[in-house]
């Protein structure tokens, strides 16, 4: 099969360029095992990956137009020829590996950690089974980074605007009974910028390879501050 | 701009404007597409109607409102030199006051008259 990946090694290249390869398929091979090909054919061609199981989110990259973790996605399903190319809207570092600092620093933003105002107690704090229910489909995000980066509202504005995967650890510890900032957490997203650039425009939604909603997390925020004005 | 110009406040108002919009703007087109006015007279005389009246002076404000926080939402998106997107947010809230006043007046002097 052949697959067309995006090449671009700022220090030595005017401006990228698609390099095809030929590589043979096997029956369950994903794509990172392609990429693995690639890399064993030109070691110069650089991507990021590790797990190889979608727990690490090393691997997000844009397939075919879409963005998604390679490991998990398998060859077979795509439609040839493969045209890998690295997340849009990021800054290349070399062919497939992109600057996320911008994403990291957005999710520092959002204070992704339990905030506690009361004296900590000296064993765990403890959940009603309802309460942990609420931050099912909020815990599982890996921060690969594929729905703020598949988002038009991030590419626009990613120093001002949160994006989605940060928004959604927003909710997650909004949502978490064990918090204790929710007013400061909300006053902090106030403003045209950091929450209300989203426009349920949903790419996230499609991308997402764990299958999670930020959008749905992002309308939960809206309601829970409008809640909290009236 | 991020410091002074609000977030929860736009878009409630862009929510709550749109279920008017959504209402009224179905009766309006339900109301040109099946019995629209046949002549001037026939216009004034609908306009005229005090729930009609009543029903167009809301709608004018809650339109533009609407679309203020909209274009607004465009050009912060899009429009990143300050200097434009100051001078287009200019021109266009004075564009939709223009014609927001123009429209009351309207529906008003076809009361009087």
């Amino acid at each position: 099969m052949k697959i067309s990946v995006y090449r671009y090694h700022p220090e030595t290249d005017t401006k990228p360029r698609m390099q095809t390869f030929e590589v043979e398929e096997r029956p369950g091979m994903m794509l990172r095992e392609a990429l693995l090909e690639i890399k064993a054919q030109d070691e110069t061609f650089a991507f990021r990956h590790s797990c190889g199981e979608g727990v690490c989110g090393s691997d997000g990259m844009n397939v075919n137009g879409k963005n998604m973790l390679a490991c998990v996605t398998l060859v077979a399903d795509l439609k040839q020829p493969i045209e890998v190319r690295p997340f849009p809207g990021r800054p290349v570092i070399r062919d497939l590996v992109v600057d996320m600092t911008q994403f990291y620093e957005q999710y520092r933003n959002v204070q992704p950690y339990l905030v506690r105002k009361d004296p900590l107690p000296e064993q765990e704090i403890l959940q009603s089974p309802e309460e942990r229910d609420k931050l099912d489909g909020l815990y599982e995000c890996i921060l690969c980074g594929c729905c703020s980066t598949a988002c038009p509202s991030f590419w626009w504005n990613p120093d001002k605007f949160h994006g989605p995967a940060a928004l959604l650890q927003s909710w997650r510890f909004l949502a978490d009974s064990r918090d204790q900032a929710t007013d400061e957490r909300l006053d902090a997203l106030e403003g045209p910028y950091k929450l209300f650039r989203c426009h349920t425009i949903m790419n996230c939604v499609e991308v997402c390879p764990k299958g999670l909603n930020p959008t749905k997390a992002i309308g939960q925020i809206k309601d829970l501050m409008l809640e909290k004005s009236v | 701009m991020s410091r002074r110009a609000s977030g929860l406040k736009a878009w409630v108002i862009q929510r709550v404007s749109a279920i008017y919009l959504a209402l009224f703007g179905t009766y309006l087109a339900i109301r040109f597409a099946f019995a629209a006015p046949a002549d001037h007279a026939a216009m004034i005389a609908w306009v005229t109607t005090p729930w009609v009246a009543v029903g167009l002076l809301v709608f004018v404000p809650v339109l533009l409102a609407h679309a203020w926080v909209g274009i607004r939402d465009v050009l912060m998106d899009y429009v990143k030199p300050i200097g434009l997107r100051v001078t287009a947010l200019s021109l266009f809230g004075l564009l939709f006051l223009a014609s927001g006043l123009w429209a009351v007046q309207a529906i008003i002097v076809a009361r009087i008259a």
